[in-house]
């Protein structure tokens, strides 16, 4: 056995990098109609007071505009709440006809937020992940991993969380038409 | 199980320098030197486990690499783990990649959360897994510091885990080279972690926690056990901790080593580890006056707020979980903090063949002691070195005494010494061994 791995004065080793996967990129999607009448999802999770106040603010937007908004609000990952938050996130995903998901401006949150925006663009519908600008390689890293690398991100300013509530206001409506550009609304 | 393997080989020049610059240029290594892997090496890893070289063990996060029993095997070959530490790596990936372990977070977080090893069972001797003095940094076992880096080379190479591009931890954290500890069973007044955790006390068990960290704490103020518990638990309950930033404190676990001399007097208060576990927890809170009004209205909005004004740390006695370990000099006890969103998972490893031909370690220090008493009477001692598991050999460092004998002229001679010492080992120690014998005369 060592005659293989030893070769006069040269040294014979195995590779130790796993072979990672390389299936054909998923397909994103658009909505391709107005908002009236469509299931707009907005996921938040429990930490970033900047989203939750952009959330809340294209909630109104998006009822004024005619659609329904579904907001989720994510619980624990694990534990005794893990697995309600699962169902729920199911449910939620499947009750939608489109979504933002956000917000990545954390290395876990932004995994999270792009593999709950691959469960909803899996279901082939239109899907937006909002993600800070300081982490979109780890998002667009993370997608194209996870065979989704056209996932559409929505980019914000990074630190996005210290800022005032007026001004949180104002990027969110300053976002809100890119939002539904990415979605694919039609007019 | 040995077999065919199928990775792929690498030629390169047989120089450790060589070795060692290619895994940094290539960013398979994790900075320190490594011993090549190869096949020699990987085949004498995969004969200690009943796995054969294609055997899946999941996926490893981040980017969802397959854990083949082969990978595993030439990650822990560059790790110098030894063959008998082998089924210790496997159970810890089998933990890892167990859904509610949530590594997929732990690996991409921005926190330096790591999944650190804790190893109950009859194994910890005899593997060199470190749980008395220095076992979190220092006391340099052999499989305490290799079987950990094994796992963490293996979340690099088969996970894909590489800081600034699928990890975003902004500190990253010693224990990312891999921390493995053991639990000092013999002297803890209560049932092991694996035994609390649903094994027997005989198997060699595996447990994974996603830890933030080692963090210290001392006290030499509190005789009572009470008013050191006490202290503890208003020492775990920080307010810059993860949980304090968590919807609930429903998940996850925190980890408190507690040294043997603090566990003996704690037990006086709670024999049961229960009881201990209910009062930790009954004062594992902060008052909501000490943070700050904004802070204040988060922690109520998240309803972590009580009636009384109190926010727990956890929501439950069990998530405190205490273990012993450490040295007898006592004044010390270490917390694991929790990242919280991740929970503890407990694998029980598997063997091709238990170590029943190995040496335990009671006999081998018997052994030690038999041979030192060759040398006490002149004023020197032996102390053992190392000894392999599977009983190749053995390794003593002779001591040379006070200042009378500091010469060593009045310790018989090394080519005399040596045999002797062999001799007293041979009485105790089975097979037919090496003996090392570091000898500081012969420098």
């Amino acid at each position: 056995m060592s005659s293989t791995s030893r070769a006069g004065d040269r040294l014979v080793i195995r590779d130790p990098v796993a072979v990672f996967d390389s299936e054909p990129p998923a397909a994103a999607f658009v909505l391709g109609r107005p908002l009236r009448g469509v299931r707009v999802g907005v996921r938040q999770d429990a930490t970033w007071r900047s989203w939750h106040i952009i959330a809340a603010d294209w909630v109104t937007r998006l009822r004024d505009d005619g659609a329904e908004p579904l907001l989720l609000q994510m619980g624990e990952r694990t534990g005794p709440e893990g697995e309600k938050s699962r169902r729920d996130l199911a449910g939620w995903m499947a009750d939608v006809d489109c979504a933002a998901v956000g917000l990545g401006t954390c290395g876990s949150c932004t995994m999270w937020s792009v593999r709950d925006a691959v469960g909803v663009e899996e279901l082939r519908k239109p899907v937006v992940a909002a993600i800070c600008e300081e982490f979109v390689s780890h998002a667009r890293t993370t997608a194209s991993f996870l065979g989704h690398p056209d996932l559409k991100l929505l980019v914000f300013p990074y630190p996005l969380e210290t800022r005032p509530d007026d001004e949180l206001r104002a990027i969110a409506a300053a976002w809100y038409p890119q939002f539904l550009a990415l979605l694919g609304v039609t007019s | 199980m040995s077999g065919t393997l199928r990775s792929r080989s690498i030629e390169l020049e047989n120089d450790p320098e060589v070795l060692y610059a290619r895994s940094l240029e290539e960013g398979w290594g994790d900075g320190a030197p490594l011993l090549p892997p190869t096949d020699a090496r990987v085949h004498a890893l995969l004969a200690a486990t009943p796995h054969p070289p294609e055997h899946v063990l999941g996926r490893l996060p981040p980017r969802h690499g397959v854990a083949t029993v082969e990978l595993a095997a030439i990650n822990a070959a560059m790790a110098g783990c030894q063959a008998t530490a082998f089924p210790l790596v496997i159970a810890a990936l089998e933990a890892i990649v167990q859904p509610e372990f949530n590594a997929v977070a732990i690996t991409t977080t921005t926190s330096g959360v790591f999944p650190i090893l804790l190893v109950n069972g009859p194994t910890r001797d005899v593997l060199q897994i470190d749980y008395q003095a220095g076992c979190f940094g220092g006391a340099a076992g052999r499989g305490s510091m290799t079987i950990g880096r094994a796992v963490s080379l293996c979340l690099r190479n088969v996970g894909g885990q590489r800081v600034g591009a699928t990890s975003r931890s902004v500190f990253g954290q010693a224990g990312r080279f891999g921390q493995c500890l053991g639990e000092w069973e013999e002297r803890s007044p209560w049932p092991s972690l694996a035994v609390r955790r649903g094994f027997r006390a005989a198997d060699e068990v595996v447990s994974v926690h996603g830890s933030k960290g080692n963090f210290p704490v001392a006290d030499t103020n509190n005789d009572d056990p009470r008013d050191l518990t006490y202290m503890l638990a208003k020492s775990l309950a920080y307010p810059m901790s993860n949980y304090y930033l968590e919807l609930t404190g429903d998940c996850g676990q925190v980890v408190l080593a507690i040294n043997p001399m603090w566990a003996e007097r704690l037990a006086r208060a709670f024999p049961q580890v229960e009881s201990f576990q209910q009062y930790l927890w009954e004062h594992a809170w902060q008052p909501i006056e000490l943070w700050r009004s904004a802070n204040q209205a988060v922690l109520r909005k998240k309803q972590r707020v009580d009636a009384q004004g109190r926010v727990f740390l956890v929501n439950r006695p069990e998530q405190l979980v205490p273990i012993v370990c450490g040295g007898l000099g006592g004044l010390h006890a270490m917390f694991l903090p929790s990242w919280c969103q991740s929970e503890m998972q407990s694998v029980a490893t598997l063997r091709t063949a238990p170590l029943t031909g190995a040496w335990t370690a009671a006999a081998v220090a018997t052994a030690v002691d038999a041979a030192a008493r060759l040398v006490r009477s002149d004023g020197a001692d032996l102390v053992l070195v190392g000894a392999d598991p599977d009983g190749t050999w053995i390794e003593l460092r002779l001591l040379l005494g006070d200042a009378e004998c500091a010469t060593g002229a009045c310790v018989m001679p090394g080519e005399h010494l040596e045999p002797l010492i062999a001799a007293a080992l041979r009485r105790h120690l089975s097979g037919a061994f090496a003996v090392r014998l570091m000898d500081p005369r012969q420098r």
